[in-house]
Protein backbone atom coordinates (compact mmCIF):
# COMPACT_ATOMS: atom_id res chain seq x y z
CA UNK A 1 0.00 0.00 0.00
CA UNK A 2 0.83 3.46 -0.58
CA UNK A 3 0.73 6.30 2.09
CA UNK A 4 1.39 10.13 1.22
CA UNK A 5 3.42 12.18 3.67
CA UNK A 6 3.29 15.39 3.73
CA UNK A 7 5.95 17.99 6.00
CA UNK A 8 5.57 21.58 6.40
CA UNK A 9 7.57 24.44 6.96
CA UNK A 10 10.86 23.91 9.13
CA UNK A 11 9.83 19.90 8.74
CA UNK A 12 9.56 20.21 5.24
CA UNK A 13 12.90 22.07 4.76
CA UNK A 14 14.42 19.35 7.12
CA UNK A 15 12.82 16.02 5.42
CA UNK A 16 11.27 16.85 2.17
CA UNK A 17 7.36 16.98 1.24
CA UNK A 18 5.12 14.59 -0.56
CA UNK A 19 7.04 11.93 0.27
CA UNK A 20 5.06 8.37 -1.17
CA UNK A 21 5.78 5.51 1.24
CA UNK A 22 5.08 1.60 0.26
CA UNK A 23 4.45 0.09 3.57
CA UNK A 24 2.98 -2.82 4.82
CA UNK A 25 -0.83 -3.18 5.70
CA UNK A 26 -0.88 -2.91 9.26
CA UNK A 27 1.67 -0.16 10.20
CA UNK A 28 1.14 2.22 12.64
CA UNK A 29 0.78 6.02 12.07
CA UNK A 30 4.30 6.90 14.65
CA UNK A 31 6.42 4.36 12.61
CA UNK A 32 5.66 5.31 9.52
CA UNK A 33 6.89 9.13 10.43
CA UNK A 34 9.72 7.92 12.22
CA UNK A 35 10.96 5.82 9.80
CA UNK A 36 10.71 8.38 7.27
CA UNK A 37 12.30 10.95 9.84
CA UNK A 38 14.85 8.87 10.70
CA UNK A 39 16.83 9.24 7.12
CA UNK A 40 17.63 12.87 8.89
CA UNK A 41 18.77 13.00 12.74
CA UNK A 42 17.79 16.57 12.52
CA UNK A 43 14.60 16.36 11.20
CA UNK A 44 13.56 13.25 13.52
CA UNK A 45 14.90 15.54 16.82
CA UNK A 46 12.12 18.43 15.46
CA UNK A 47 9.27 16.35 15.76
CA UNK A 48 10.03 13.33 18.00
CA UNK A 49 11.33 13.46 21.92
CA UNK A 50 13.68 11.44 23.01
CA UNK A 51 11.20 8.64 24.20
CA UNK A 52 10.52 8.63 20.32
CA UNK A 53 7.12 10.19 20.69
CA UNK A 54 5.75 13.44 18.32
CA UNK A 55 6.06 16.61 20.41
CA UNK A 56 3.21 17.76 22.07
CA UNK A 57 3.20 20.64 19.72
CA UNK A 58 3.28 18.99 16.38
CA UNK A 59 0.26 18.75 14.53
CA UNK A 60 -0.62 15.35 13.07
CA UNK A 61 -3.43 15.09 10.58
CA UNK A 62 -4.61 11.94 9.11
CA UNK A 63 -6.64 12.33 5.52
CA UNK A 64 -7.44 16.20 6.56
CA UNK A 65 -8.35 15.18 10.20
CA UNK A 66 -6.14 15.89 13.26
CA UNK A 67 -4.78 13.18 15.32
CA UNK A 68 -3.54 13.67 19.02
CA UNK A 69 -0.22 12.84 19.22
CA UNK A 70 -0.82 9.35 21.54
CA UNK A 71 -3.53 8.41 19.20
CA UNK A 72 -0.78 8.14 16.40
CA UNK A 73 1.11 4.77 17.98
CA UNK A 74 -2.44 3.15 17.31
CA UNK A 75 -3.72 4.21 14.68
CA UNK A 76 -2.88 2.14 11.21
CA UNK A 77 -2.37 3.92 8.03
CA UNK A 78 -4.31 2.90 4.91
CA UNK A 79 -3.56 2.66 1.10
CA UNK A 80 -4.01 6.07 -0.08
CA UNK A 81 -3.77 8.07 3.21
CA UNK A 82 -2.13 11.45 3.50
CA UNK A 83 -0.49 12.56 6.42
CA UNK A 84 0.54 15.58 7.31
CA UNK A 85 2.82 16.93 9.94
CA UNK A 86 3.04 20.96 10.83
CA UNK A 87 4.73 22.88 13.42
CA UNK A 88 2.67 25.94 14.98
CA UNK A 89 4.76 28.93 14.15
CA UNK A 90 4.73 31.72 17.12
CA UNK A 91 6.32 34.78 16.15
CA UNK A 92 4.94 38.15 15.75
CA UNK B 1 -22.44 59.72 10.35
CA UNK B 2 -20.05 59.86 7.92
CA UNK B 3 -18.43 63.42 7.71
CA UNK B 4 -18.25 65.05 3.85
CA UNK B 5 -14.78 64.04 4.43
CA UNK B 6 -15.12 61.01 5.65
CA UNK B 7 -17.42 59.86 2.51
CA UNK B 8 -13.99 61.22 0.49
CA UNK B 9 -11.80 59.08 1.88
CA UNK B 10 -14.00 55.86 2.13
CA UNK B 11 -15.09 56.57 -1.47
CA UNK B 12 -13.50 53.61 -3.11
CA UNK B 13 -14.50 50.97 -0.50
CA UNK B 14 -17.60 52.42 0.05
CA UNK B 15 -18.71 51.05 -3.15
CA UNK B 16 -17.75 47.63 -1.89
CA UNK B 17 -19.77 48.05 1.70
CA UNK B 18 -21.88 51.02 1.49
CA UNK B 19 -22.36 53.81 3.65
CA UNK B 20 -24.12 51.76 6.17
CA UNK B 21 -21.40 48.95 6.45
CA UNK B 22 -18.45 51.91 6.65
CA UNK B 23 -20.50 53.53 9.23
CA UNK B 24 -20.49 49.69 11.08
CA UNK B 25 -16.63 50.15 10.78
CA UNK B 26 -17.17 53.66 12.30
CA UNK B 27 -18.46 52.55 15.30
CA UNK B 28 -16.41 49.12 15.70
CA UNK B 29 -13.78 49.48 18.26
CA UNK B 30 -10.72 46.52 17.61
CA UNK B 31 -8.13 46.03 20.23
CA UNK B 32 -4.82 45.07 18.33
CA UNK B 33 -2.25 43.44 20.83
CA UNK B 34 1.00 44.41 19.96
CA UNK B 35 2.90 46.86 17.96
CA UNK B 36 5.65 44.72 16.25
CA UNK B 37 6.10 42.57 13.15
CA UNK B 38 2.12 41.84 12.67
CA UNK B 39 0.65 44.76 14.73
CA UNK B 40 2.03 47.21 12.59
CA UNK B 41 0.25 46.07 9.24
CA UNK B 42 -2.91 45.40 11.28
CA UNK B 43 -3.16 48.46 13.02
CA UNK B 44 -2.15 50.36 9.64
CA UNK B 45 -4.93 48.85 7.80
CA UNK B 46 -7.33 49.23 10.23
CA UNK B 47 -6.77 52.48 10.87
CA UNK B 48 -6.74 53.50 7.19
CA UNK B 49 -10.17 51.28 7.09
CA UNK B 50 -11.93 53.72 9.16
CA UNK B 51 -12.21 51.46 12.28
CA UNK B 52 -13.59 54.42 14.70
CA UNK B 53 -11.50 53.00 17.54
CA UNK B 54 -7.94 51.21 17.89
CA UNK B 55 -6.17 50.35 21.05
CA UNK B 56 -3.01 49.53 20.50
CA UNK B 57 -0.85 47.53 23.70
CA UNK B 58 2.88 47.64 23.02
CA UNK B 59 5.97 47.92 25.84
CA UNK B 60 8.67 47.63 23.77
CA UNK B 61 11.27 50.59 22.98
CA UNK B 62 11.69 50.64 19.24
CA UNK B 63 15.11 49.01 18.19
CA UNK B 64 17.22 49.21 14.93
CA UNK B 65 16.72 45.45 14.27
CA UNK B 66 12.78 45.83 14.39
CA UNK B 67 12.62 47.64 11.55
CA UNK B 68 13.03 45.32 8.56
CA UNK B 69 9.61 44.03 9.06
CA UNK B 70 8.05 46.72 12.21
CA UNK B 71 6.43 49.45 9.59
CA UNK B 72 4.60 51.62 11.94
CA UNK B 73 8.28 52.65 13.26
CA UNK B 74 10.78 54.55 10.93
CA UNK B 75 14.97 55.07 11.96
CA UNK B 76 14.26 58.20 13.26
CA UNK B 77 12.01 56.53 16.29
CA UNK B 78 15.15 54.40 17.22
CA UNK B 79 14.69 54.59 21.96
CA UNK B 80 11.26 55.74 21.16
CA UNK B 81 8.41 53.77 22.45
CA UNK B 82 6.42 52.03 20.39
CA UNK B 83 3.76 53.09 21.60
CA UNK B 84 4.46 56.79 21.26
CA UNK B 85 5.97 55.92 17.41
CA UNK B 86 2.49 54.43 16.77
CA UNK B 87 0.16 56.55 17.77
CA UNK B 88 1.83 59.40 16.07
CA UNK B 89 1.66 57.53 12.23
CA UNK B 90 -1.81 56.50 12.89
CA UNK B 91 -3.02 59.63 13.35
CA UNK B 92 -1.32 61.05 10.79
CA UNK B 93 -2.49 58.13 8.38
CA UNK B 94 -5.73 58.43 9.38
CA UNK B 95 -6.98 61.67 11.43
CA UNK B 96 -10.46 60.87 11.65
CA UNK B 97 -10.47 57.96 13.62
CA UNK B 98 -9.92 57.12 17.31
CA UNK B 99 -6.25 55.67 18.06
CA UNK B 100 -5.33 54.98 22.17
CA UNK B 101 -2.11 53.55 22.37
CA UNK B 102 -1.57 52.00 26.06
CA UNK B 103 2.49 51.15 26.79
CA UNK B 104 2.37 48.00 29.24
CA UNK B 105 2.82 44.87 29.58
CA UNK B 106 -0.34 42.22 28.95
CA UNK B 107 -0.84 40.05 31.92
CA UNK B 108 -3.62 38.58 33.35
CA UNK B 109 -3.91 41.38 36.01
CA UNK B 110 -4.58 44.12 33.67
CA UNK B 111 -5.95 41.92 30.45
CA UNK B 112 -9.42 42.58 30.73
CA UNK B 113 -9.33 46.39 31.70
CA UNK B 114 -6.92 46.68 28.65
CA UNK B 115 -9.33 44.85 26.45
CA UNK B 116 -11.86 46.30 27.76
CA UNK B 117 -15.51 46.58 25.49
CA UNK B 118 -13.33 46.22 22.45
CA UNK B 119 -15.57 44.51 19.46
CA UNK B 120 -12.47 42.00 19.25
CA UNK B 121 -8.87 40.98 19.74
CA UNK B 122 -6.18 40.97 17.04
CA UNK B 123 -3.32 38.44 18.01
CA UNK B 124 0.14 40.08 16.91
CA UNK B 125 2.02 38.58 19.98
CA UNK B 126 4.99 37.04 19.41
CA UNK B 127 4.48 34.67 21.97
CA UNK B 128 2.16 31.91 23.22
CA UNK B 129 2.09 32.83 27.05
CA UNK B 130 0.11 36.25 25.84
CA UNK B 131 -1.77 34.56 22.95
CA UNK B 132 -3.25 31.80 25.51
CA UNK B 133 -3.90 34.73 27.78
CA UNK B 134 -5.65 36.69 24.98
CA UNK B 135 -7.72 33.75 24.33
CA UNK B 136 -9.16 33.26 27.47
CA UNK B 137 -10.23 37.28 27.38
CA UNK B 138 -12.20 36.34 24.05
CA UNK B 139 -13.74 33.49 25.10
CA UNK B 140 -14.94 35.26 28.58
CA UNK B 141 -16.03 38.29 26.90
CA UNK B 142 -17.31 36.52 24.11
CA UNK B 143 -15.39 38.56 21.37
CA UNK B 144 -13.22 37.52 18.56
CA UNK B 145 -9.81 36.49 18.47
CA UNK B 146 -8.48 37.30 15.40
CA UNK B 147 -4.64 34.69 15.43
CA UNK B 148 -1.82 35.20 13.31
CA UNK B 149 1.64 33.90 14.03
CA UNK B 150 5.03 34.06 11.74
CA UNK B 151 8.63 32.66 11.32
CA UNK B 152 10.36 32.97 8.37
CA UNK B 153 8.75 32.84 5.25
CA UNK B 154 6.07 30.45 7.03
CA UNK B 155 2.82 31.82 8.58
CA UNK B 156 -0.70 30.90 10.10
CA UNK B 157 -3.99 32.43 10.94
CA UNK B 158 -7.22 31.28 12.30
CA UNK B 159 -10.52 33.73 13.38
CA UNK B 160 -11.85 32.51 16.95
CA UNK B 161 -15.85 33.04 17.46
CA UNK B 162 -16.29 32.24 20.89
CA UNK B 163 -18.77 29.24 20.97
CA UNK B 164 -18.06 28.82 17.57
CA UNK B 165 -15.06 27.80 16.52
CA UNK B 166 -12.30 25.80 18.34
CA UNK B 167 -10.52 28.87 20.94
CA UNK B 168 -6.71 28.87 20.48
CA UNK B 169 -6.52 25.97 23.39
CA UNK B 170 -8.62 23.76 21.29
CA UNK B 171 -6.00 24.02 18.56
CA UNK B 172 -2.76 24.29 20.05
CA UNK B 173 -2.73 22.62 23.54
CA UNK B 174 0.58 23.49 23.81
CA UNK B 175 2.82 26.24 23.02
CA UNK B 176 5.92 25.43 20.25
CA UNK B 177 9.31 26.30 22.08
CA UNK B 178 9.84 29.81 22.74
CA UNK B 179 13.40 30.76 20.21
CA UNK B 180 14.40 33.59 18.54
CA UNK B 181 12.34 33.30 15.13
CA UNK B 182 14.23 34.13 11.66
CA UNK B 183 11.64 36.92 10.18
CA UNK B 184 11.53 38.88 6.73
CA UNK B 185 8.97 41.51 6.89
CA UNK B 186 6.74 40.16 3.91
CA UNK B 187 5.67 37.49 6.29
CA UNK B 188 3.79 39.54 8.44
CA UNK B 189 2.61 41.78 6.31
CA UNK B 190 0.36 38.80 4.33
CA UNK B 191 -0.59 37.43 7.91
CA UNK B 192 -1.69 40.62 9.34
CA UNK B 193 -3.59 41.47 5.92
CA UNK B 194 -5.55 38.42 6.30
CA UNK B 195 -5.82 39.08 9.95
CA UNK B 196 -7.13 42.69 9.19
CA UNK B 197 -9.15 41.56 5.91
CA UNK B 198 -11.28 38.95 9.04
CA UNK B 199 -11.75 41.78 10.99
CA UNK B 200 -13.06 43.69 8.14
CA UNK B 201 -15.32 41.01 7.28
CA UNK B 202 -16.37 40.16 10.62
CA UNK B 203 -17.57 43.42 11.77
CA UNK B 204 -19.07 44.12 8.20
CA UNK B 205 -21.03 40.50 8.42
CA UNK B 206 -19.79 39.87 5.09
CA UNK B 207 -18.22 36.90 3.22
CA UNK B 208 -16.67 33.52 5.02
CA UNK B 209 -14.58 34.27 8.20
CA UNK B 210 -11.82 31.86 8.58
CA UNK B 211 -13.16 29.94 11.35
CA UNK B 212 -12.53 26.22 11.74
CA UNK B 213 -10.05 26.30 9.63
CA UNK B 214 -6.19 27.12 10.31
CA UNK B 215 -4.48 29.32 7.06
CA UNK B 216 -1.36 28.09 6.67
CA UNK B 217 1.04 29.81 4.65
CA UNK B 218 4.76 28.72 3.26
CA UNK B 219 6.34 31.50 1.22
CA UNK B 220 9.28 29.50 -0.14
CA UNK B 221 6.53 27.82 -1.97
CA UNK B 222 4.29 30.60 -2.67
CA UNK B 223 1.64 27.77 -1.45
CA UNK B 224 -1.46 28.20 1.23
CA UNK B 225 -3.24 25.55 2.80
CA UNK B 226 -5.67 25.35 5.15
CA UNK B 227 -6.46 22.59 7.73
CA UNK B 228 -9.37 21.79 9.48
CA UNK B 229 -9.82 22.49 13.78
CA UNK B 230 -12.51 21.42 15.75
CA UNK B 231 -13.47 22.45 18.96
CA UNK B 232 -12.08 20.05 22.21
CA UNK B 233 -15.27 19.46 23.95
CA UNK B 234 -12.86 19.09 27.06
CA UNK B 235 -11.17 22.32 26.20
CA UNK B 236 -9.83 24.05 29.96
CA UNK B 237 -10.79 27.62 28.34
CA UNK B 238 -14.12 26.81 25.58
CA UNK B 239 -15.10 23.62 26.62
CA UNK B 240 -18.12 24.66 28.50
CA UNK B 241 -19.13 27.69 26.02
CA UNK B 242 -22.52 26.77 24.18
CA UNK B 243 -22.60 26.53 21.18
CA UNK B 244 -23.71 29.68 19.32
CA UNK B 245 -25.65 30.46 16.29
CA UNK B 246 -23.15 31.42 13.44
CA UNK B 247 -22.98 35.55 13.20
CA UNK B 248 -25.66 36.63 10.05
CA UNK B 249 -24.22 37.33 6.91
CA UNK B 250 -24.70 40.08 4.99
CA UNK B 251 -28.01 39.36 2.08
CA UNK B 252 -26.73 39.90 -1.25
Amino acid sequence: MTVKIRFFARFRELLGTDILVEKKSGTMLATLVKDIALEKKEGYDAIFDANGNFREFVIVMRNGKRLEPAETATVMVADGDEIAVFPPVAGG
Amino acid sequence: MLSERELERYKRQILLFGEEGQEQLKRAHIFVAGAGGLGSPVSLYLAVAGIGAITLVDNDVVELTNLNRQILHYDRDIGRKKTVSAEEKLREINPDITVKVIDTTIDETDVDRLVGRADGIVDAMDNYPTRYLLNETAVRKKIPFFHGAVQGLYGQATTIIPGLTPCLTCIFPTAPPKEVFPVVGVTPGLIGMVQATEVLKYLLHDGRLLTNRLFIWDGLESHAEEIAVERNPACPVCGEISPVKPPARKKK
